[in-house]
């Protein structure tokens, strides 16, 4: 079989039949994979979890495959950015579903509006911490990851994970310690 | 008052650091994001998705799960997904015939006016035909041309009867 990174994205992004059919071929499994994981929190039945991969292909192709053709080789693999894209369309078709599955009634206004990405903001001054430094931590205490998940992640070995959570910490408790002197 | 934080534990002091306000993350692009995941981004690049991905707890959990989906060996998905995904494109040949070329379309257009008009032409050929056969051909008409006219000039003339009979049978009507 085709992997994904012998596709030929030209030929792919011009509609081609024959390179559309090897790259879903070599695609599937990967946006089975995800679609599913992604699903597995909305307890979504199998025909939610073919038609979320379908969704995904129906992006790809669309309008003369105009997101196909935003993929840049150069940023990233193609395999992470499928994984991606597939995570993104898994979890929008899982609201769409919740959505369609609730009375209208029963919701309230409010979570009918268009859905804002919120963050939490926690009370350290500016420039306290590093991105990575807020990043390990948020991971450590409020997603309760171990260290080992959190290297795998940002792609360094474990003992830095330790020495920047350990680092971060130093940081917080001497300027509040500062503050409260 | 003064707050001892010495005595708490790591994890006590960060969470009593989160107060529960938000904000509007930031947009990260699906490219970005991918890159990220790669660990290909440069040091500033990297902080900014990270600061997204930290205040973001989708995106931290989607981050996680990508990560793990990305480094194993993937089972097989159902063959009707690939079936279902490959017929959403179709072969050139077949979405040139539903979407027609400029010339080919241009000829399409004068064809499809054209069509009704040549049918309309054919059908009123038949009907005058049909209808001329019917009413007896072109023997017939001449015929009865030459009646009335000769019935014409009789009516004009004194004696008639000899005439007509000679006319009637003559022509056999």
């Amino acid at each position: 079989m085709t992997e994904l990174n012998q596709i030929d994205l030209r030929e792919l992004a011009a509609g081609n039949k024959r390179a559309w059919d090897r790259f879903v071929a070599a695609s599937t499994p990967l946006i089975n994979a995800v679609v599913r994981r992604t699903l597995a929190t909305y307890r979504l039945s199998e025909d939610d979890v073919m038609d979320a991969a379908q969704d995904v292909y129906v992006r790809l192709c669309a309008n003369d495959f105009r997101l196909l053709k935003t993929y840049d080789p150069a940023r990233a693999g193609i395999s992470t950015w499928l994984a991606v894209v597939a995570r993104s369309s898994a979890v929008d078709h899982a609201r769409r579903r919740r959505q369609a599955m609730t009375p209208i009634d029963d919701v309230p206004e409010t979570a009918l509006a268009v859905e804002d990405r919120h963050v939490e903001k926690i009370k350290v001054p500016d420039g306290l911490l590093t991105e990575r430094q807020t990043l390990i931590l948020r991971y450590l205490y409020d997603e309760e990851r171990d260290v080992a998940e959190i290297a795998s992640l940002l792609k360094i070995d474990a003992q830095t994970v330790r020495s920047t959570h350990h680092k971060a910490l130093l940081r917080l408790r001497e300027h509040f310690r500062q503050e409260s002197n | 008052m003064r707050t001892d934080r010495t005595s708490q534990t790591d994890r006590e002091l960060w969470q009593s650091l989160t107060t529960g306000q938000d904000v509007a993350s930031t947009a990260v692009s699906d490219l970005d994001f991918a890159a990220w995941l790669e660990g290909r981004l440069s040091e500033t690049e990297s902080a900014r998705i990270e600061a997204a991905v930290a205040g973001d707890p989708d995106m931290r959990r989607g981050a996680l799960e990508l990560a793990e989906i990305l480094g194993k060996p993937l089972p097989a998905a159902p063959a009707r997904m690939a079936v279902r995904a490959q017929a959403l494109v179709g072969f050139k040949v077949e979405r040139q015939a539903s979407q027609p070329g400029v010339v080919a379309g241009l000829l399409q257009m004068v064809g499809a006016l054209a069509a009704p008009r040549a049918v309309m032409a054919t059908l009123s050929v038949l009907v005058a035909v049909s209808g001329f056969m019917v009413g007896g051909g072109l023997g017939e008409s001449y015929a009865h041309e030459k009646y009335v006219t000769k019935v014409a000039s009789l009516a004009t003339s004194g004696d008639n009867s000899n005439e007509l009979t000679a006319f009637f049978s003559t022509d056999g009507l």
